[in-house]
């Protein structure tokens, strides 16, 4: 590993999106809706109106009634009124696959323009033709896709969690976020699930012949998370500690099996053909 | 065994790609210090050889070697000694001219990468630029770029491949005066792979032939004039006017209005025909047509056909 080409490599990407409005102006518009507009227009409408009175309420109370017994259970049911009962479980539960969503879109829109961009750039041959070994190559890549999708879904993180409990603590008395295991879906699911993105990027990319095509087929890759959060709705995943843990680790299970395949690229001649010829 | 002299070496080299041979059992040798014509054209297997010889990609069957390295096991050492342009191989265009020319200074671990990349954007005439971005740049602005990114590791080897096309006269005048200079201050060996004849037949001391990805001749200019240009043609300019196909034994092959063109068998026979031309009026210049690398290269080509 070459780290100052690596760190060469990682900045220029960074550098080009981050200079490329139509680029980054998408990618953290949607990000930012989950982490300030959403909270917003959940909490100030509890705390000044009557839920129980809104018709889709009882729907939620249904839910409630089904939680299975545990910590979720106990903690929903402490509280003494609706309104809390409701913004609890939908601030730190209902919400979370959001924050699943960011890493995967931001992973997808650079790990597509990372990979497919230097190919539709004609720069990746430049890039064979210098003294850097394909590990180094592959590596900086892989991070310079990864690093900012992981660190914009932890900001967004941190942005949600100021809006929520700045809003809800008038509500509350106390600070409600984080809790449950949104440290869990952070630091160990996202991260694996942006990976698993930058990976199946690598994968598009050495398939299509741009940054427009891959992007759009890297598309497919959010439809799962859309299934675990319409599958969240629904109450079937009420999402526990346990399933997390196996969740994460099913995901850096197949990235690990994705880093043994995308090893068979590690040859020049092979990249080559398969990219540039 | 690695010879210095010799610094870059082809054994055999076959290439194919989808079963269809590019390169078709090539050997050649190119010295340390020299500037080679390495020439043929389009879709000949030039750039293939090129890319074969920094290891990018690898040959089915022969041996390479380059700067003493192997590029199909050694290939970054080959590729820390030299420097490329190709037409197939871009920079960055949302990127600047400097931009550019740092980030590769880092790929290629240049020591003091700011000063060596102020040094080349003045060397190549890049200065004014050096902060606008490459996809605005002409396309003579982008080749010079190009070889001042091929330079940033002050390369043993300098592979240009086509590296005057669609430049104007004067740009491509200025890069082969710059290539020459290169050459001579630095004692950079260049691999100029080109299909524009006339440009580098001053500029090369050796030229390779290549049709097909097979070798069809390599020497200087003079060996390989004196090998395939067998006969030559001399057109001298005079008031004389003469009529039918012959004069004094020698053969006219055209003449024009002030102009007479005589085909000759050997050099040789210039003094004699000039001297004869003289002694019958007066005569103003004379010039050997064809005997030019552009000949040469249609005169190989079809004897080799």
């Amino acid at each position: 590993m070459n780290k100052r080409a690596a760190k060469a490599i990682i900045t220029k990407d960074i550098k080009a999106i981050s200079s490329n409005i139509q680029l980054w102006l998408p990618m953290i518009v949607v990000p930012l809706f989950f982490s300030l507009v959403l909270p917003l227009v959940l909490v100030l409408p509890a705390r000044f109106t009557d839920l129980s009175a809104i018709g889709n309420s009882d729907v939620i109370m249904r839910l409630f009634s089904q939680l299975p017994p545990g910590r979720l259970r106990e903690t929903i049911f402490a509280f003494p009124a609706v309104q809390q009962q409701i913004v609890y479980f939908t601030v730190n539960y209902l919400f979370a696959p959001f924050f699943l969503l960011i890493p995967l879109m931001t992973a997808s829109v650079i790990g597509a323009n990372s990979f497919a961009g230097e190919k539709e750039r004609k720069t990746l041959e430049t890039l064979l033709f210098a003294p850097l070994d394909l590990n180094t190559l592959f590596w900086a890549k892989i991070l310079a896709a990864f690093l900012p999708a992981t660190l914009l879904t932890l900001i967004c993180s941190f942005l949600y969690g100021i809006v929520v409990n700045i809003t809800a603590y008038p509500l509350f008395g106390r600070l409600i976020f984080p809790e449950g295991n949104w440290f869990l879906l952070l630091l160990w699911v996202s991260p694996a699930l942006s990976l698993g993105t930058v990976f199946v990027n690598v994968f598009i990319s050495a398939k299509v012949k741009g940054f427009q095509e891959a992007f759009q087929l890297s598309g497919l890759v959010i439809l799962p998370i859309l299934g675990l959060f319409i599958g969240q709705l629904f109450g079937i995943l009420l999402v526990s500690s346990v399933f997390l843990w196996w969740f994460g680790a099913a995901l850096w299970f197949i990235n690990f099996l994705l880093l043994k395949k995308c090893g068979r690229f590690l040859n020049r001649d092979q990249l080559f053909t398969s990219q540039v010829s | 065994m690695y010879l210095a002299q010799e610094i870059i070496n082809l054994e055999k080299v076959d290439k194919s790609f989808s079963g269809i041979p590019v390169i078709d059992n090539l050997s050649f040798t190119v010295r340390r210090g020299e500037i080679l014509g390495f020439l043929g054209p389009n879709g000949t297997g030039k750039t293939t050889t090129i890319r074969l010889l920094n290891g990018v990609i690898t040959p089915d069957t022969g041996r390479l070697t380059v700067a003493g390295f192997d590029p199909v096991t050694a290939g970054d050492e080959v590729r820390k000694r030299c420097g490329v342009l190709t037409e197939s191989a871009a920079l960055y265009g949302p990127m600047t001219a400097r931009e550019n020319l740092l980030f590769f200074a880092e790929l290629y671990a240049v020591a003091n990468p700011a000063r060596r990349v102020e040094e080349l954007l003045d060397v190549c005439g890049l200065l004014p630029h050096a902060d606008k971005k490459v996809a605005v740049f002409s396309t003579g602005m982008k080749k010079r770029l190009g070889i001042a990114k091929a330079l940033l590791h002050q390369p043993e080897i300098l592979f240009l491949d086509e590296p005057t096309t669609g430049l104007d006269p004067e740009g491509a005048r200025a890069l082969l005066d710059y290539i020459k200079e290169l050459n001579q201050r630095f004692a950079v060996t260049i691999v100029l792979a080109t299909h524009l004849l006339p440009q580098v037949e001053a500029l090369c001391h050796r030229f390779i032939f290549i049709d097909r990805g097979r070798l069809l001749a390599e020497g200087t200019f003079a060996e390989l004039a004196d090998k395939y240009l067998t006969t030559l043609s001399l057109q001298v300019e005079t008031d004389l006017t003469i009529t039918g196909t012959e004069f004094r034994g020698f053969l006219l092959e055209k003449s024009t209005p002030g102009f007479l063109q005589f085909k000759l068998e050997r050099k040789e026979q210039i003094p004699l025909l000039l001297k004869e031309l003289l002694a019958t009026g007066p005569v103003y210049s004379a010039k050997i047509i064809g005997r030019d690398l552009e000949t040469l290269y249609f005169r190989i080509k079809e004897e080799k056909a």
